[in-house]
């Protein structure tokens, strides 16, 4: 029997306003080289200056992920040339990191797993280049991004299990508002290592597979891998320690040149960053960014709310959603309803519209007026329905679209009770019906009511009032 | 008390002293070599507020072409940057700018500050002003050549070795190297980050002074500058000095002696210390200054500025061609031993060992310091060489460097002063004090200068030079 050992290394760019070293804007989509300075240019005689709000987003996430911090972080300098990169030398962490030994829990095959995480290092991210023709070009925009670079231990063993952990790191730094986690456009990268080796002999040759666009790919890509491995193992073949890349076309992984491997970077430490020290003040910012995480925050619902683990598992996987539900509930809507119309009728008009919750007309206190005029009967279920997609569409308030529309409910008595009477003059056939034990006819009795009321009747009483009637 | 820059105030303001000046400055270039681009339009126009009354209005300066001033060239003396026009000013300059001085020009160097001599120039070559035979020593030397010619008030250099206080030293003027984070680095181009500080070429002690109080300070720009404060009192009147067999030519020597007898005189006891580790310098210096700048050299491929090669097959060709078709020997040798120094493997070995060393050089000076107040010694063995074969090899020159290179190695303040002319040829000594102790270092050369000012050499003579 076999066994397999896969880590992985996540490099996530930080949301900061600006680069890690100088003070240009960091966004991604701009016009090539508009977003450069001297500094991430690397112009001669320029200088970094350490950008406090990357190294406090940087150690939000080390203390998520229950890593020990180093009381003295130091930059050092990794030395290798590419175009892309300004200094030919990128400013990294190397012996003094600034997290070590944390944890990732997860749950993989019903169980619980506890996969762990080497260190955490603050980096400076690379520009683009892009090779056209006979020409090569290249963007800096990228260059000077803050870059934060997780590794894990070699502790899971199955594709599918690094797909979960990678989809459960991503929910958590979306949470923590520190990376938007967009693998396409390379916000969130990934890079996988496996080795294998018969059970109980512990690690294998590592092999490290590079161009994973996505969680898929890095299931597939080490699913394959192992598998090729197993094969190679089991003819009595030789696994070489190398670089491979995903090839998404053929969904195979090649061998990458080998000249690539050859690297010694040569750190030491970048003489022109003090070592970062946090001190009391510094750690309290960072305990102000930390938040409850997903898992967390799931159980909670459950039991706080009431709700299923379906519905919790839904309404925490954003946190934008997850706190506009608890928004929602605070300003008295049942849970159990808030959660419901969350899940299902604004749902669907975010997925047809194509918009977010935390960017669309609806509000925790739009959401919550709704339902407190559906719970108090002032509409009924089916008005609900429509006001939700009047306030979509005209950026209106529940109350007063109602007033606007005259959407209240009909749901006076005696109003009622007159309506009902014209419609069993007029129906004396399905009135028969009815008496003779034949159930069918009354809904055909409440939407005629219905129908002249333009809806608005309120159809519980309609229902009562027929079966009164009638009987 | 009367402005150290009186003589120089207003000098550009005037049209008449104006042109005076910048016709003797095209004539004794000529013959010197100091700059390496020369423009006082340019310099006047980076003057946004022309406040007669500033301190150093109209006070024209220069400064080492290491230092990045906005629409002037930086070369670094470098053929691999002699096409680069700076985007951007130091913060050093910036701030002599505010107060309303005039960078009139870019003086010469060592290619990338690496050499003792300015011969390492791929751009031009400096004459030293009391001997055109002679070097103006280095790296800054087209800086204290300047100022000894009296083509600028006073010229801002680099020092990573002795490279403001050696030039200062063979060309007869003050030369301070501050101590380490006392200025800003923000537009110095590293040669040795950890080394590097950007120093005063000047004729006077009070006009070294004041420029330094200037140009010092903690600059967000640069994240190991610091303010300092009012540094450290004067502990006593001990002077700690070298004994045994120092290796000096004659002259330097009795330059040695005859400042330490004006210090008696005047007082001081003069205490011989030990320097243990004085054996080291050099070679943890050249350990330590290669290492870093085989990084900080690594940005010039000509990818994005700076010389490129006619043709390249691709990126790396591209690199491969600029950098041994732009960088001069001195500096290939330096980062190649960086990189050797660097590898894996062998740090320990070099690197790391160096490193160690470093911090018992450190702590060797805190020691001396605890009995001394200041500690005086020579610049360098030997008075402005001659070119050839009768001058110094680069390994001479670079054993030649264990007088100054202990000063950044501790990262503390060093002063070299003229103390003598010997042979028509002037002789430096300098002074080290603790860290942030610049003002001991003035206080105690103003007691020499007072005696024996500031020397003139005979060629070079213009009027609105002090003793001329």
């Amino acid at each position: 029997m076999y066994q397999s050992f896969i880590g992985l290394e996540i490099h996530i760019q930080l949301l900061t306003e600006s680069k890690v070293f100088c003070g240009c804007t960091n966004r991604f989509g701009d016009e090539p080289n508009t977003n450069v300075c001297p500094v991430c240019m690397g112009y001669p005689g320029v200088l970094p200056a350490l950008n406090e709000e990357a190294i406090r987003l940087s150690y939000i996430v080390a203390r998520t992920l229950n890593c020990e911090l180093s009381p003295r972080a130091i930059f050092e300098r990794k030395n290798y040339f590419y175009p892309d990169m300004p200094k030919n030398y990128q400013i990294s962490q190397f012996s003094s990191p600034l997290g070590r030994n944390g944890w990732i829990d997860i749950e993989y095959a019903g169980k619980p797993r506890r996969v762990r995480i080497h260190e955490i290092h603050l980096e400076e991210d690379a520009g683009k280049m892009i090779h056209a023709g006979d020409m090569s070009l290249l963007d800096y925009n990228r260059a000077g991004t803050p870059l934060l670079e997780i590794v894990t231990e070699p502790d899971m063993e199955a594709g599918e299990e690094a797909e979960i952990l990678l989809q459960n790191f991503r929910r958590t730094i979306r949470y923590l508002g520190v990376c938007d986690g967009n693998m396409e456009e390379g916000s969130m990268r990934c890079d996988a290592n496996v080795s294998i080796n018969l059970e109980g002999q512990g690690l294998g040759r590592k092999v490290e597979i590079k161009n994973l666009n996505s969680s898929r790919f890095v299931k597939m890509a080490l699913n394959y891998e192992i598998t090729r491995q197993k094969e190679l193992f089991g003819k009595g073949g030789k696994i070489v320690q190398e670089t491979r890349l995903w090839n998404e076309n053929r969904d195979v992984t090649e061998p990458m040149r080998t000249k690539e491997s050859a690297h010694d970077y040569r750190y030491f430490p970048e003489p022109d960053l003090p070592p970062f020290i946090p001190g009391a003040e510094f750690l309290a910012k960072v305990d102000k960014g930390l938040v409850e995480l997903p898992e967390a925050r799931k159980a909670r619902f459950v039991k706080e709310y009431g709700l299923s683990a379906a519905a919790a598992d839904f309404l925490v996987a954003e946190k934008a959603t997850a706190d506009f539900y608890e928004q929602t509930v605070k300003l008295g809507a049942a849970p159990a309803a808030a959660a419901a119309w969350l899940q299902f009728d604004v749902r669907k008009i975010l997925n047809r519209d194509g918009k977010e919750l935390a960017d669309c007309p609806l509000t925790a206190g739009r959401l919550a007026q709704l339902l407190s005029l559906l719970a108090d009967g002032r509409i009924h279920g089916k008005i609900a329905k429509q006001v939700l997609e009047a306030v979509f569409a005209e950026d209106k308030d529940p109350g007063q679209l109602i007033k606007e529309k005259g959407w209240q409910s009909m749901s006076d008595m005696s109003q009622l009770a007159a309506l009902v009477d014209q419609a069993l003059a007029a129906n004396a056939a399905a009135v028969d019906a009815v008496k003779a034990g034949d159930r069918k006819p009354l809904g055909f009795l409440v939407g005629q009511i219905m129908k002249q009321t333009g809806g608005m009747a309120e159809p519980r009483l309609v229902q009562e009032l027929l079966k009164q009637k009638i009987k | 008390m009367e402005s150290p820059f009186l003589r120089w105030r207003n000098f550009l303001s005037d049209s008449a002293a104006r042109k005076k000046y910048e016709d003797y400055v095209k004539a004794a270039d000529a013959k010197v070599g100091a700059f390496l681009e020369f423009d006082a339009d340019r310099g006047l126009g980076l003057v946004s507020d022309a406040n007669p009354g500033a301190d150093l209005a109209g006070v024209p300066f220069a400064v080492k072409d290491i230092i990045a001033v906005k629409g002037f060239h930086l070369t670094c003396g470098s053929k691999i940057l002699e096409n680069l026009v700076s985007p951007y000013t130091a913060t050093a300059v910036e701030k002599l700018i505010a107060r309303g001085g005039v960078m009139v020009g870019k003086t010469n160097l060592d290619e990338f500050g690496m050499g003792s001599s300015t011969d390492n120039s791929a751009l031009g070559k400096t004459n030293n002003p009391w001997d055109q035979g002679r070097v103006a020593g280095g790296s800054s030397g087209g800086s204290a050549a300047a100022v000894a010619a009296g083509m600028a008030a006073f010229a801002l250099g680099s020092d990573t070795g002795g490279s403001v206080r050696q030039p200062a030293a063979f060309c007869g003027v003050y030369g301070l190297k501050p101590t380490y984070g006392a200025v800003s680095r923000y537009g110095l181009v590293a040669y040795a980050s950890s080394l590097d500080v950007i120093g005063v070429c000047a004729r006077s002690v009070e006009m070294t002074r004041a420029v330094f109080d200037i140009i010092r300070g903690q600059d967000e720009k640069d994240q190991s500058s610091q303010a300092g404060g009012s540094g450290p009192a004067a502990k006593n009147r001990v002077i700690g000095v070298l004994g045994g067999n120092l290796g000096l030519d004659p002259a330097v020597d009795r330059a040695y002696r005859k400042t330490m007898d004006f210090y008696k005189a005047q007082g001081f006891e003069l205490r011989e210390i030990n320097l243990a580790m004085a054996e080291y310098y050099v070679p943890v210096y050249y350990t330590i200054a290669t290492a870093e700048a085989s990084a900080n050299l690594a940005r010039y491929t000509g990818v994005r500025y700076g010389y490129r090669p006619d043709y390249a097959e691709n990126p790396e060709e591209l690199t491969r061609k600029a950098r041994s078709e732009g960088f001069g020997s001195e500096v290939k040798l330096r980062i190649l031993l960086g990189t050797y120094v660097l590898r894996s493997g062998f740090q320990d070995q070099y690197y790391q060992r160096a490193h160690k060393l470093r911090e018992a050089i450190r702590a060797d000076f805190d020691k001396a310091f605890g009995g001394a107040g200041l500690i005086l010694m020579p610049v360098f063995p030997t008075q402005a060489f001659l070119r050839g074969q009768s001058g110094l090899d680069q390994f001479q020159q670079k054993l030649a460097d264990r007088f100054t290179t202990a000063a950044n190695l501790a990262g503390l303040p060093a002063m070299s002063f003229p103390a003598a002319v010997e042979d028509g040829l002037p002789v430096g000594m300098q002074f080290m004090a603790p860290a942030f102790g610049e003002a001991l270092l003035f206080d105690a050369i103003k007691l020499y200068e007072a005696q024996f000012p500031c020397p003139v050499p005979p060629s070079y003579k213009p009027e609105w030079i002090e003793g001329s």
